[in-house]
């Protein structure tokens, strides 16, 4: 009885002793949602370490303005619940002034609570829906005012996309409307640009089927794959990622369908590829960024961020890319007013095409502005070549599209 | 209170009177009431002077991780209650109770946001639906049990886990929906302080209503179907009525729990009611002690602070040079799944009658202290 009563007391102990870590009196709070354990923890684990070491090494540098940064990154494995739980607790007890966010499905969930508490979020969903901020469209179902991200959204890149498969078809000289089909998992994410993107292909020619659900989770595909090959697709999106990503392309080439694969912004990197194989070749993807290669000259601050000479992909850069836009506008905030969460809204209003100090040519210009947080609408379109061991990734073109209005928010 | 525990030999009861007690003894009745009343005292205290909540000990009672901690084991509790009373007084088994405390979820939601019902009248209205439900859900426990009863009930998990994603008039489909705060009277319960104050309200009104269920006529026909349904069948005891009835009780349950829980979030999503929260929910009311409506409260409290003593104790790791290592920090997630799993087996070798058992002899010890044997 007496060692029950002892190891209680010890429990009790270091109860009080984790939970006793107290917030940082001088700093600013900044909230960092990544998924590793997750369904999206094949991306999550190369952005949230570029999220991460950027805050980190903005920290080792003098914080915003001499204000250090007080970051807590917590790995939430892609369940809403975790995250929303996560948040409230974030901003009941740490006092949070702003937030680096991860899935749409959360970041969505979040949209009221984050203009309640008037909390920035930068998140690494690019869907539409978060890009309306004072729901001047109709189609918005709710206004975003506090919702940013570094990108073009899942639907730009999507509309992107559909634009360069118009060209790629009639550069091929094929005769008749190409068939476009969606092929996604039934989960926000895959779903943010759904229909938006079908409307523009519908727009430009195509012959939009619908869609095909692919589950997030990886498996054998091949049912999918044999609905998209008799469907006569030629375009498939592909809004998933990672694992499944690679499953759904492998099951597709075993059963023989001829079609194009098109990702998003999260189904293309040099991992995926890689995981691939030979059946990557020719792989579409977006990209919003420079690659670890390129020779720009904000590359050599991502190096530094990073810590080594190793191979990061598009992704851990974007990631860079966030923490950098948004510790700008902490300092703007810090300059004008101190570092509040509306401030900081406001220091993304303050310039116009800008990228972040030290990051040029390394984070495309962007724009954000009281009425319209697409931040930017020109998306990179790359194809990836595979043979054998060797992997190598070739822009094949810039699509910008125009800013319209009725795409905002959707 | 009713357990599954055999009596201590002793322990003699001479009237029906003394045999219905909820409390043993009118201290330990004494002690519940001035603990509660205390709760509520140091939680409304700083609520109505501020400068309170930053005093040391008071101040425990306005910080809102505590207070969220509370909150979950308030949520949680109900509906482990309800497990309970299905598992550990009944004797069936359920594999879909996360289910039901996602109907709850919804529901409440969902008759607060399209017919514009008060919060507070829908959380015992979404109760009701997830009881209809859970009714459905149960009535093969009218014809089978144990192993095909699990499989059942597994089923009715997917199944309702699925209609989540696919019937968004009612669940918002993949996205989830968005759940209103509690308000009465124009005051609303709106930060942890008074939500902790309402799901506690709840849990007490829940956990009597069990307690006092349990000494009742269905409550003494649940034991029996559970200790010998023959011999229940023999003495006239509708088995098919009471089955399914314990059905509907538990899913009830789960569905105040739910409702309390989608109004804390604010937001309901699929993906929070999975097999993995009706394996947890078992867990709480094993570990507590099944049959035992105090032991689903000890059990709940149990499964809530694992994952935070999980989390509490890797990051003390990760201070230490040794134990900074990737694998650990990156490794919590699947460090507190393993905790989970290795409570319930170390319960279930060492403590087969749950932390309701293990208090009693902790009773007993004080009592008799010094000379216990």
């Amino acid at each position: 009885m007496k060692k029950v009563l002892t190891a209680t007391a010890c429990a009790a102990l270091l109860a009080t002793a984790s939970v006793g870590t107290a917030a940082a009196e001088d700093g600013v709070f900044v909230g960092h949602l990544e998924d590793i354990t997750g369904a999206t923890g094949f991306v999550g684990k190369l952005y949230g370490p570029g999220v991460a070491d950027a805050l980190k090494y903005i920290n080792e540098h003098g914080g915003i303005d001499g204000t250090p940064l007080d970051v807590e990154s917590v790995d939430y494995a892609y369940e809403v619940p975790r995250a929303i739980s996560q948040y409230k607790q974030w901003t009941s007890r740490n006092h949070m002034v702003a937030m680096q966010g991860w899935g749409t499905g959360d970041t969505e969930a979040l949209i009221s609570f984050v203009a309640k508490d008037k909390i920035p979020v930068w998140s690494a969903s690019y869907s539409g829906h978060l890009t309306d901020p004072t729901g001047k469209n109709p189609k918005t179902q709710k206004p975003a005012p506090y919702n940013f991200f570094y990108g073009p959204s899942y639907s730009d890149g999507c509309r992107a996309l559909a634009q360069w498969a118009d060209e790629d078809w009639k550069a091929m000289g094929k005769e008749g409307a190409p068939k476009f089909i969606h092929a996604g998992d039934n989960h926000p994410y895959p779903n943010a640009p759904k229909e938006a993107c079908a409307e523009y292909a519908a727009e430009l020619g195509f012959e939009v089927l619908p869609p095909v659900v692919v589950s997030l989770k990886p498996g054998d595909f091949k049912a999918q794959c044999l609905t998209i090959k008799e469907s006569g697709a030629n375009y498939v999106y592909v809004a998933n990622l990672g694992p499944s990503v690679v499953s759904l392309v492998k099951s597709c080439k075993t059963v023989g369908t001829d079609v194009k694969f098109m990702a998003n912004i999260w189904g293309g990197d040099r991992n995926t590829l890689a995981a691939m194989g030979d059946d990557g070749e020719g792989y579409v993807f977006v990209a919003a960024n420079a690659f670890w290669t390129d020779d720009v000259p904000g590359m050599k601050l991502v190096k530094e961020i990073a810590g080594s000479d190793e191979y990061r992909t598009h992704h851990y850069i974007r990631g860079v890319c966030s923490a950098y836009y948004m510790k700008e506008a902490m300092e703007w905030a810090k300059a004008n007013g101190g570092i509040t969460g509306e401030n900081i809204r406001n220091g993304m209003y303050a310039k116009k095409d800008w990228v972040p100090n030290g990051l040029e040519g390394v984070c495309t210009p962007s724009t954000w502005t009281a009425e319209d947080h697409r931040g930017m609408l020109t998306a990179s379109i790359y194809q990836g070549h595979v043979k054998g061991e060797e992997i190598s990734i070739e822009k094949i073109a810039e699509t910008t599209l125009p800013r319209r209005d009725d795409w905002l928010g959707y | 209170m009713a357990t599954l525990s055999m009596r201590p030999c002793g322990d003699f009861r001479t009237t029906y009177r003394q045999d219905t007690k909820i409390f043993d003894t009118r201290n330990s009745r004494g002690a519940m009431v001035i603990f509660l009343a205390a709760l509520y005292a140091l939680v409304i205290l700083p609520q109505v002077v501020p400068a309170l909540a930053d005093a040391p000990i008071i101040g425990w009672f306005a910080d809102g991780y505590f207070l969220s901690l509370g909150i979950q084991f308030c949520y949680y509790g109900i509906a482990a209650l309800g497990l309970n009373i299905l598992v550990g007084f009944t004797g069936q088994i359920s594999l879909g109770h996360a289910a039901f405390f996602g109907v709850g979820a919804f529901s409440s939601a969902w008759l607060n946001t399209t017919f514009g019902i008060p919060v507070l009248l829908c959380i015992p209205l979404a109760g009701g639906m997830a009881a209809v439900v859970g009714l459905i859900f149960g009535a093969p426990a009218a014809r089978i049990k144990g192993l095909y009863l699990a499989i059942a009930t597994l089923a009715a998990q997917f199944i309702i886990e699925d209609l989540f994603i696919r019937m968004e008039w009612f669940t918002g489909g993949s996205s989830g929906s968005l759940a209103d705060t509690v308000t009465l009277f124009g005051f609303a319960f709106d930060n942890d302080q008074r939500y902790f104050l309402l799901t506690l309200s709840f849990a007490i009104i829940m956990y009597v209503l069990a307690a006092n269920l349990m000494r009742s006529r269905d409550g003494r026909a649940f034991v029996a179907v559970r200790d010998h349904y023959l011999s229940a069948e023999v003495m006239g005891i509708n088995l098919t009525k009471y089955r399914v009835m314990s059905f509907g009780i538990a899913a009830f349950y789960a569905g105040i729990g739910g409702a309390l829980y989608g109004h804390y979030l604010m937001f309901v999503s699929a993906e929070a009611f999975t097999i993995l929260l009706s394996i947890q929910f078992l867990g709480m009311i094993i570990i507590g002690g099944l049959g035992s409506v105090m032991g689903a409260m000890l059990g709940t409290i149990f499964m809530v602070m694992l994952p935070e003593f999980m989390a509490g104790g890797v990051s003390i790791l990760q201070n230490t040079e040794w134990g900074n290592q990737p694998f650990i920090i990156n490794g919590l997630a699947f460090f507190r799944e393993m905790a989970i799993g290795a409570a319930i087996i170390l319960f279930l070798i060492f403590e087969p009658d749950g932390l309701a058992h293990r208090w009693k002899l902790i009773k007993a010890y004080w009592k008799l202290y010094p000379f216990s044997h």
